[in-house]
């Protein structure tokens, strides 16, 4: 590393604490991008490993036998895989329960705020009518106050209704958070296809709803995907309002169900993390086949943090 | 019918109708019967699903509710009984520290996973998917994939230290005083950070190479290309990102659920898991659940105005 002073242009006065602020580093631009780069990579391998550990810790896990797991014959890494840990999951636990519920409950409360959503977003998009600010602002609002609030009058009300231990008290749960949140995206979605197509469509015979669903949602169908997925993994990913609302294994959903796992007496963690694992699968699938979309959907308005 | 008004009998009954069926479907199709009525579905699902709760919950705060049994009106007793309560003060301070230092930590690796994302590389879309990963995988899951990496006798970490002749005696991550907030808020960081990597990715992506370009021919370093570029240039997304973070982070209740439950001593309790452990735990007493609960709204508030009124500035409202 030759010190030089080559870099071209203005030369400030070395502000004494606020380095930064000087242009007389004397590295040239290529050193600088070289160290940057080399830093970048360093930090790089750091953070796959801190993301890494977790995963692996939880796949090594699930193929090792008992023995493997607890006491002084611990190991690190597999010594005799097996995959009898998923053959316990599937047959000496409800789990293919709960996986069903979890698809029940969030296939049906995706399908419905959809359709409330696609509506309630299109009209606060395009049509003028007063009280739309207001609305539109008073869902935005609803879509960030968070369930820990609102969870236990929901309680009282669920069970008022017997509605709880129920999936479809669940599905109508779901839409609380659900409908605001879809809502939210689908209208920036929608703000973004050219009024100009539709005020044509108009001009040339449609109507508000034909433009909607010849016009607007086929042009949207990308962003119909994503939000579809964003809110299935939601409440793919819901815990709280799962595990308030129902007391039986007939309607608790995976996230739950292995909360309740764990609470029993015996840990049983290779079958714990053997059902971890094909929990994760459906969303990170699904998160890695539409990544592009999603990280874009997510600059619109951000999702959970 | 038709003997009452005899003259519409000579005439085809389509005319008549045809106009009527004209006019409601005209009025249908103005832009405010439409606009209230595409908005209508999604307006009964606020009003009952949030609107109604919430209400609810502020009556309940005066009432001496438990699960099953109708609440009977009590003044402010429960929001006297719980400031006089020195668990709730402990439960102030540690939601303040779990939603400062969780979002604090998640800004700055997040903030460095973007821009090490961002830097040209070989095979980057590849470990782009990877580290967001965490992100996309349910918080439940991740809670007890960590609760398992921390277990006293057979975890990672008390393995790996073992092994490298670190400690004599395994550390009891999760009940001990000291350490267990620590290990609760690496879990929250651990699973929050890409949500800020992608936020600030996309913000980073935004920025015009225009502007490096010509500030490289001014002769700025590359210290001096990230302060007066880069940082200015994400502000907004660092503002709205950190304080989405904040509002979601002190509200989440599976990480200290599943790892702590609030223990040891109350040490990582915050106002979720109070909330539910008065509410739903032993007592049932759902008045007192939601006084806690009613406690941190205000906070909250701020935030969600705050962040309401950006986000839909942002969209151009």
């Amino acid at each position: 590393m030759t010190p030089n002073v080559t870099t071209p242009g203005r030369v400030q006065q070395a502000i004494p604490g606020q380095w930064w602020k000087s242009t007389q580093l004397t590295l040239s631009m290529t050193t600088q991008r070289r160290i940057v780069k080399g830093i970048g990579n360093v930090l790089l391998l750091l953070m796959l490993l801190w993301t890494a550990i977790p995963f692996y810790w939880m796949i090594a896990t699930s193929l090792k036998h008992d023995k493997e797991i607890y006491g002084y014959e611990a190991t690190l890494i597999p010594q005799q895989p097996t995959l009898a840990n998923y053959a316990t999951v599937f047959r000496e636990t409800p789990y293919l329960l709960f996986l069903r519920n979890s698809i029940i409950v969030a296939t049906g409360s995706t399908v419905l705020s959809m359709l409330i959503a696609c509506l309630g977003a299109y009209a606060i998009a395009r049509l003028n009518f007063p009280g739309r600010a207001f609305l539109a602002r008073g869902l935005v609002f609803t879509y960030l106050v968070p369930t820990s609030l609102l969870f236990i009058p929901m309680f009282a009300m669920m069970s008022a209704l017997r509605l709880t231990d129920s999936l479809h008290g669940l599905t109508i749960a779901y839409l609380g958070f659900d409908v605001p949140f879809c809502t939210w995206l689908l209208m920036g979605y929608f703000k973004s296809v050219p009024v100009e197509l539709e005020e044509a469509a108009l001009v040339d015979g449609c109507n508000r709803v034909t433009a909607l669903v010849r016009i607007v949602l086929p042009l949207a169908l990308p962003a119909l995907v994503v939000v579809t997925f964003f809110s299935f993994t939601h409440a793919w990913n819901e815990f709280l309002y799962a595990h308030v609302f129902t007391s039986t294994n007939s309607a608790r959903t995976i996230t739950t169900g292995l909360a309740n796992f764990m609470s029993a007496d015996v840990f049983f963690w290779g079958p714990l993390m053997a059902s971890t694992i094909l929990s994760a699968l459906p969303p990170v699938i699904m998160f890695l086949v539409l990544q592009r979309w999603v990280v874009q959907g997510l600059t619109l308005g951000g999702v959970k943090g | 019918m038709a003997t009452s008004t005899p003259v519409s009998i000579p005439i085809p009954s389509s005319r008549p109708a045809l106009s009527w069926q004209n006019r409601l479907q005209r009025f249908l199709l103005l832009d405010s019967t439409l606009g209230y009525l595409f908005l209508l579905p999604a307006l009964l699902v606020i009003l009952g699903l949030v609107a109604y709760p919430f209400a609810n919950a502020i009556v309940m705060t005066f009432q001496n509710k438990t699960a099953g049994a109708p609440g009977r009106f009590i003044g402010l007793a429960n929001y006297r009984e719980l400031l006089a309560n020195p668990v709730f003060w402990r439960v102030i301070i540690n939601t303040a520290i779990y939603t400062g230092f969780g979002v604090g930590l998640k800004f700055f690796l997040g903030l460095g996973m973007a821009l090490v994302l961002n830097q040209e590389r070989m095979c980057n879309n590849l470990f782009r998917s990877f580290l967001l990963i965490p992100w996309a995988i349910p918080t439940v899951i991740s809670a007890l994939n960590w609760r398992w990496i921390y277990d006293d006798a057979s975890g990672l970490i008390n393995n790996i230290l073992v092994r490298l002749n670190l400690i004599d005696e395994t550390i009891s991550w999760l009940s001990d005083p000291h350490l267990a907030m620590l290990a609760v808020i690496v879990v929250v960081v651990w699973q929050g950070t890409p949500f800020f990597t992608m936020s600030f990715l996309a913000g980073l992506q935004a920025i015009p190479k225009e502007l490096y370009e010509a500030a490289e021919i001014d002769g700025a370093s590359v210290p001096q290309q990230f302060f007066y570029i880069t940082l200015p240039r994400l502000q907004p997304i660092f503002i709205t990102a950190i304080m989405l973070s904040a509002i979601l982070t002190s509200a989440s209740i599976q990480f200290v659920y599943i790892l702590t439950n609030g223990g040891p001593a109350d040490r990582t309790q915050i106002f979720p898991t109070m909330a539910y452990n008065l509410a739903l735990g032993g007592a049932q007493r759902l008045g007192m659940g939601a006084t806690v609960s009613l406690f941190f709204f205000p906070i909250l508030v701020v935030f969600i105005i705050f962040l309401t009124r950006r986000m839909l500035r942002e969209k151009g409202e």
